[in-house]
């Protein structure tokens, strides 16, 4: 699968495959807000028909703080897309511009406190932690951790090539 | 009165008046009205500030107690309408519909009082964008600024209009004009080089950014906000040909840190490199991007292009020898990504390719991954490799039947590559690019495999596309439900299952398991008409006009184009927002791509889909009723109490709550579509669905072919010859073109003399010779299963019999017809040539359960109740 920084022409898939995959839903308007505003965050992956198969809608943070931060919004990947690592290298991608576009130093995101599947994921594979448990976060009343993965400083990061 | 000099009398108003009238302006100082110190008023833009109620009533006050002595003072009857309509909830409820319709004339009472204020234009004009009427918003605030030409609020209303009607002559006048009088603020600027750009002049937009410099650095944008507009201008440079230029600014920005060398800029560098043929330095750029995201095709694209490899050409073998080798190379550098290796099965070819793919294939068995098919059928479009997929498959399969490596030594395969093995055979012979397609088999496979292992949802999944292939749209349905039940929590399987019920025309199940994963305060249709979701309208439109349940159908296909309208006027905000953000690059694609919006297949299919609806009703009225068996109207009436029932629940639920009806969203007025298809003006109505298509799709015969059905029942004989002209001008072997260009000739017989006549009757001879239907049909090459539907509707058209059209049906097992097409076909003859067409067409497809006699499907439907009667009983689990 291609994957590739999300474009306007891609918002229709992104909120086509959000829809078939996710509980929370948003109107075109929500997407183009996000492209409109931080158009570096958000990729897709595509199939060789051109189809949206994942993707990852990303913001930064807007409340004034110290420190940039990225938020996930939304991120998925299409059930029979599953088992390809797509989820893990559309937040890397993210990620990443998040750092070079708005010197971020952590990304956070929220995640249904039963979806075990998730959590192992962002919790194993990709290095985030719970670092706060927000009460009846989703519409119905479903409890959400929040998940935060600091960036690893640019010398670190110099030092984890270096040994990789 | 005596300072009330240089206002025209009708607007004069005594002290005492006067003094409320201002009262009402400073209510809204820092609202939608703002006075300013000298005292001349100036309306601010947008409502989106809240007021208190209680500010609203006291200003409906004051404006009441004027329009008691002065009851023509347009000013302030465009005050009161503004401050109503500033009152009201959004999204509008029961009873805030006929107080926006009272604010709405009171608007339009004030222009026609005061014609010469900005007030009672500017008023208008709010209101006409608030209700997205923005051809009345723009010649309202086009008036609004004749009144008052500096009027900054209004200009800045007027440049977005400008805008998003795509009159980009106007908006850069207006951009001028608000520089002149906003020079020091940067978003004039920025706005200037815009409008620039999009009336294509991008060297004076360029121009303008070098002008803008000095406020950029001085007025304290943040990094991101100039290193966004930095790279609008280099993508600025590269669209105007100016790759130096774009090249130096690049690196000024990398030296000067405003732009971040590890971002965007780095993909663009690689592509002005590339362009100016820096070879060496592309390549190394390439090869960089690669190292941060090796999954990007469109990298190895650029990299091989530099290069002189541009795979999306023909190569010759010396040359595909070169990119399979990188390729390959890549493959090895980047083991964790698929692209390199899945981009060779594109390129490679006979032996090579046949090596290549069953490694990729292998290689996914083993991981189990299941879109492993989906990804490697994009090969189809060439058959020879479709073929050597199938066969290398078939080995793999029976390599793994006996146990024996894949790989040519003594490793044991897991067992469930053999499962993922039949998964993908299965899919890969009932495809439909497949000459024969072997469901039979397909379905052998996945029950072989269903026996080893029943607990994977997606062998159901696959066994259920297999048998919707086969024409069995209720047993897909049953197996797509079972997958569903192996995975409750998961929506995908769930909305699978929707859609195949909805294949099988079972709407109310479709529904019911939709509204598992949909708001519950809510239906299911509403929450996904909200959400805007096109695959459902799309899929739910179709199922009842399969049906025949017209109304409904044309519900489902109206929504999916207000939708699409919505998708259209969400643009409206940004128009100013992205100055503001400086998003500059992201808006211009932003315009881009809503010019060309419904170019979106699905809004050509739905709008196609509604166009023949409201043809078919303007020939029959009578289809406007549905016809209903006994038993169906006794399910509708069972139906019909259910939802009053519910209703009333609802209803007692809300009261308990406190909750009044008339503060709930306002209902639909028409939920079951029965005003839509009682329309009066089918054609027109139709007409406004094609008007797009004209502008989006003039590529497609489809589009021309609708229009000419729709301009003949206008009586336009001259649009419908062009309609037809254009047709054959894009094929003349199109499929729909014989039956219409039969249906002119008979027409044009009736047109009374004159240059329309005159027209037809000299164009027509080289679209169509002037042998008899028959003769036509009988001599016209109908290579696909289109054109021999387009010639039994030809030959019924002009009065054939039944048999004749039946004979011209048949022809059909000589084109390999998909399931779509026979049923196509049985809606174009009836009687006993339909039932014996009906059993042909079972006969060669047993599977098609939609082909079954009556007598069969009746078996099965008792057979479905009978199973479903205990499951209502007991009602435990779902």
């Amino acid at each position: 699968m291609d994957i590739r920084q999300a474009t306007i022409e891609d918002l229709l898939g992104m909120q086509n495959a959000n829809l078939l995959n996710l509980p929370e839903n948003y109107t075109f308007k929500y997407y183009l807000y996000h492209a409109l505003t931080w158009p570096e965050l958000s990729y897709v992956a595509v199939d060789p028909s051109g189809r949206i198969v994942g993707y990852i809608l990303a913001k930064m943070e807007e409340e004034p703080s110290a420190e940039p931060s990225g938020h996930v919004t939304s991120i998925s990947v299409l059930r029979p897309y599953r088992r390809l690592g797509l989820a893990n290298k559309l937040m890397k991608q993210s990620q990443e511009a998040m750092v070079a576009h708005y010197n971020a130093s952590y990304i956070t995101l929220h995640v249904r406190k039963s979806n075990r599947a998730a959590i192992s994921l962002y919790r194993d594979t990709l290095g985030f932690e719970v670092h706060i448990m927000e009460k009846g976060y989703y519409a119905d009343g479903e409890d959400a951790y929040g998940m935060r993965y600091i960036f690893p400083k640019k010398e670190d990061k110099k030092e984890e090539t270096a040994s990789a | 009165m005596s300072h009330a000099h240089g206002i025209p009398k009708h607007r004069q108003l005594p002290d005492k008046e006067a003094k409320l009238f201002k009262e009402l302006l400073v209510r809204f100082s820092n609202g939608p009205f703002q006075v300013s110190p000298s005292s001349s008023i100036t309306l601010l833009t947008v409502l989106e500030t809240y007021y208190e109620l209680k500010q609203y009533k006291k200003g409906l006050k004051a404006a009441d107690t004027i329009l008691k002595k002065f009851p023509n003072h347009g000013e302030t009857i465009a005050l009161k309408a503004l401050t109503l309509h500033s009152s009201l909830p959004f999204p509008a409820t029961a009873a805030s519909v006929p107080k926006a319709e009272e604010a709405e004339a009171m608007a339009r009472t004030a222009v026609k009082k005061d014609i010469t204020s900005h007030i009672t234009w500017h008023v208008m004009g709010i209101l006409a964008k608030q209700r997205r009427d923005w051809a009345e918003a723009s010649k309202a605030f086009a008036m609004a600024r004749k009144q008052d030409p500096d009027n900054i609020p209004v200009l800045r209303d007027a440049i977005a209009l400008s805008t998003h009607t795509r009159q980009y002559q106007a908006a850069l006048e207006s951009r001028h004009h608000y520089l002149l009088l906003r020079p020091q603020i940067r978003s004039s600027w920025l706005g200037l080089m815009i409008s620039h750009e999009l009336t294509g002049d991008y060297d004076e937009a360029i121009r303008v950014y070098d002008g803008l410099q000095a406020t950029l650095n001085k007025d304290g944008a943040t990094a991101p906000e100039k290193a966004q507009t930095l790279m609008h201008v280099i993508r600025l440079c590269i669209k105007a040909g100016k790759y130096d230029d774009a090249m130096d600014r690049l690196e000024k920005g990398l030296r000067e840190d405003v732009i971040s060398a590890t971002g965007e800029a780095s993909q663009i560098k690689a592509q002005i490199l590339l362009e100016l043929g820096r070879k060496d330095e592309a390549e190394a750029a390439y090869r960089a991007l690669l190292e941060q995201n090796a999954d990007n095709l469109e990298y190895y694209r650029a990299l091989l292009r530099n290069r002189g490899q541009d795979i999306s050409k023909a190569l010759d073998a010396e040359t595909t020898a070169a990119v399979l080798k990188t390729l390959v190379e890549f493959g090895e550098t980047y083991p964790r990504s698929s692209a390199p290796r899945r981009l060779a099965l594109d390129v490679a070819t006979g032996d090579e390719f046949r090596s290549l793919v069953r490694d990729y294939i292998v290689r996914g068995l083993e991981r189990g991954v299941p879109s492993l098919f989906v990804d490697v059928k994009g090969v189809y479009a060439d058959a020879a490799k479709m073929v050597t997929v199938g066969e290398v498959v078939e080995e793999i399969v029976s390599k793994l039947e006996a146990e024996a490596s894949l790989h040519g030594d003594d490793t044991i395969p897991p067992p469930t590559t053999l499962l993922w093995a039949y998964y993908f055979l299965a899919l890969h012979l009932s495809h439909r690019l497949q000459p024969t397609p072997d469901h039979a088999r397909a379905l052998e496979l996945l029950d072989i495999a269903l026996a080893h292992t029943p607990t994977l949802p997606e062998i159901y999944m696959a066994k259920a596309m297999v048998l919707k292939r086969a024409g069995d749209a209720q047993a897909a349905a049953e197996a797509m439900e079972d997958a569903r039940l192996l995975d409750g929590q998961d929506r995908f399987l769930n909305g699978k299952a929707a859609k195949y019920w909805l294949r099988a025309g079972n709407v109310e199940k479709a529904e019911e398991l939709l509204a598992m994963f949909t708001k519950k305060d809510m239906t299911a249709v509403a929450d996904l008409t909200d959400m805007q979701s096109l695959w459902f309208l799309t899929e739910e439109g179709d199922a009842y006009n399969r049906a025949g349940a017209l109304a409904m159908a044309l519900k489902r296909y109206q929504s999916l184009v207000t939708v699409f309208q919505e998708y259209e006027d969400d643009q409206y905000d940004f128009h100013s927002y992205c100055l503001r953000r400086m998003t500059l690059g992201a808006y211009i694609a932003l315009i881009k791509y809503e010019d060309q919006l419904r170019t979106h297949p699905a809004f050509f299919s739905t709008a196609l889909s509604a166009i023949d609806i409201y043809v078919r009703i303007a020939d029959d009225p009578s289809l406007t009723v549905e016809k209903l068996t006994p038993e169906e109207e006794a399910e509708r009436k069972k139906a019909a109490k259910k939802a009053a029932k519910a209703e009333q629940k609802a209803k007692k639920a809300a009261a308990a709550t406190g909750d009044k009806k008339d503060e709930a969203p306002a209902p639909d007025a028409d939920p079951r579509g029965e005003k839509l298809i009682a329309t009066e003006t089918p054609i027109d109505d139709a007409l406004k669905l094609w008007a797009p298509l004209e502008a989006h799709h003039p590529e497609r015969t489809e589009t021309w072919l609708a229009g000419y059905e729709l301009h003949v029942r206008k009586g336009q004989f001259a649009r419908a010859l062009r309609d037809l002209r254009e047709a054959s001008a894009i094929d003349k072997n199109a499929p729909g073109l014989l039956p219409a260009l039969v249906d002119l000739r008979q027409r044009a017989t009736t047109i009374p003399a004159g240059p329309v006549k005159a027209a037809i009757d000299e164009v027509l001879p080289t679209l169509i010779s002037d042998k008899s239907a028959a003769d036509l049909v009988a001599t016209w090459p109908a290579p696909t299963a289109a054109h021999v539907l387009a010639s039994a509707r030809t030959l019924k058209a002009a009065g054939a019999s039944s048999a004749d059209v039946a004979g011209v049906l048949a022809r059909l097992t000589e084109v390999t017809p998909s399931i779509s097409d026979m049923r196509t076909a049985l809606t174009i003859v009836d009687g006993a040539e339909r039932d014996s067409l009906r059993a042909a067409f079972h006969k060669r497809l047993p599977l098609a359960f939609v082909f079954a006699s009556a007598e069969d499907k009746a078996a099965r439907a008792a057979q479905v109740a009978a199973a479903a009667e205990p499951a209502v009983e007991g009602k435990t689990d779902v």
